[in-house]
């Protein structure tokens, strides 16, 4: 309701067309409609984001690059001390790939008990999340395919950060 | 810490009474480090006092020309700084806008806590480049608080709601320098512009959101202001002393974790009868190579300023240069 109210009061008051093509109108028809176009376009993509990713093979590569960018990054290192770095990689490629819409079962933990006890806070979540962006593209996910895996995780900063 | 109490207590009192407060406020940001550091082998960033940079590159915006936490013109619910909300951030910038017939410097600090409240002073210089005014120039002094009140617009990828902030700029005008004397002798406020005051506060509510599966950043400011020219032509005037609510917008699409492309609009009052003030907007590059600098250029548009004095009607459009260092 009040989303719509401002809508209609805004472009209103907004694009009083004046002119043919006042500034305003130029802003929605360049900047507005595009990104809307674009929301329109990724919506009805057919390939689950799995397949779009390139599959078991790129998802495997890419959770081992991430593996390996977080054992090597002193910012958060020391939370995997005496982790088994095996079974990290298996679940965390079980829960991107039942994520993305592949054909896997996440056999793991819930986000917030297996994090519980590692006290992770902002900083260290959003070094986590940098270094996946790093691995994924060490793997050759294209960054708009990043942001599209991410945007699934990033509801679990809520679970995982516990301070 | 006990030491420093211990001291106090052989001063004489009323000097005691004196030292009091400032020794409260030591005593309680050492409570703060202490206790803190008391778990320092659980995770490096334990205080709230040492700066974490742990923001996500790009996530702590850039400095408006009003120097908050946002774009080019608006400002966004973001709190400016690299601090996450276990600790803070804080950056300078420097800004510089060249148009048509004018120039616009803004530069300043602002301070980002808890990722709740932002704190930022800006100083903007307006000077006259071109027209019969050339030499001419005018300056503003401004102080910001922005709050978030709700949101996180990065993680809160499963709601629909945004990150929402509200904020306020107190804005004073210092004046109108004459240093080459263009004929218009006395000129010295914008008050003698028609302007009824020289200082002037400006509220907004800024909304913003992150697509992520689309790389889209969204931004809706809504401002209730009456500042002329963003306030360097002062506030109110003859066509209307009122605050007004005008509309802001960004859109950016995020090409990768560092670099975006975007485009702003903001509406501005129309108070002057002597400037026919128009909308601002601009297209955007921005550029983040760590998170202890940005960059951004654009190709910016204030549209026609003081047109009936300067006998210029056309668009002030030019380029616009920001640069933020900061943790």
């Amino acid at each position: 309701m009040v989303p719509i109210f401002l809508f209609k009061w805004d472009f209103d008051s907004l694009c009083r067309l004046e002119k043919p093509l006042n500034t305003c109108s130029r802003f929605v028809a360049l900047v507005v409609v595009p990104p809307l176009l674009l929301m329109g376009g990724s919506a009805r993509a057919d390939k689950t984001l799995y397949e779009a990713m390139g599959g078991e093979t790129v998802l495997r590569s890419a959770v081992a690059h991430f593996a390996d960018n977080v054992v090597a990054d002193d910012r958060i290192n020391f939370t995997f001390a005496e982790a088994n770095m095996d079974k990290f990689r298996q679940l965390l490629f079980e829960q991107f790939c039942n994520l993305s819409g592949g054909p896997c079962k996440y056999t793991g933990r819930d986000m917030r008990t297996s994090h519980l006890k590692l006290h992770i806070n902002n900083a260290e979540f959003n070094a986590l999340a940098e270094d996946l962006y790093i691995g994924l593209g060490q793997a050759g996910v294209p960054y708009r395919l990043q942001n599209r895996l991410m945007a699934l995780l990033a509801p679990m900063q809520h679970e995982i950060v516990n301070r | 810490m006990t030491s420093l109490l211990a001291i106090t207590a052989f001063v004489r009192p009323a000097v005691r009474l004196q030292r009091l407060p400032v020794e409260l406020v030591v005593f309680v940001l050492c409570n703060v480090l202490c206790v803190h550091a008391a778990h320092a082998q659980i995770a490096p960033y334990e205080s709230v006092l040492a700066p974490d940079s742990g923001k996500l590159p790009l996530t702590a915006g850039f400095n408006d020309v009003d120097g908050a936490g946002g774009a080019g013109l608006v400002p966004w619910a973001l709190i400016t700084g690299y601090g996450t909300a276990d600790s803070w951030g804080a950056n300078a910038h420097y800004t510089a806008v060249q148009l048509r017939d004018f120039r616009l410097r803004s530069y300043g600090v602002a301070v980002g806590a808890l990722d709740r409240i932002e704190l930022s002073a800006t100083r903007d210089v307006f000077d006259v480049t071109g027209t019969a005014l050339n030499g001419l120039s005018v300056a503003q002094h401004i102080y910001g608080l922005k709050v978030r009140v709700y949101g996180d617009a990065v993680y809160d990828q499963d709601s629909w709601a945004p990150q929402t902030a509200v904020g306020v700029e107190y804005k004073k005008n210092s004046g109108i320098s004459n240093s080459a004397a263009v004929g218009l002798a006395g000129l010295v406020s914008p008050t003698q512009l028609g302007a009824l005051s020289d200082s002037g506060t400006d509220w907004y509510v800024s909304a913003t959101k992150v697509y992520l599966a689309q790389s889209l950043l969204v931004n809706a400011t809504l401002r209730y202001t009456k500042a002329n020219e963003f306030g360097l032509l002062g506030f109110g005037g003859d066509r209307s002393d009122s605050r007004s609510v005008e509309f802001e917008t960004t859109i950016a699409y995020i090409l990768t974790r560092k670099f975006a492309v975007g485009a702003e609009y903001r509406k501005k009052p129309h108070n002057l009868g002597i400037d026919n003030e128009r909308a601002a907007w601009d297209a955007f590059a921005a550029w983040t190579p760590s998170r202890n600098i940005s960059i951004v250029g654009a190709y910016v548009s204030l549209g026609s300023i003081l047109a009936p004095v300067t006998k210029q009607s056309r668009d002030q459009n030019g380029a616009y240069l920001s640069l933020q260092v900061g943790f």
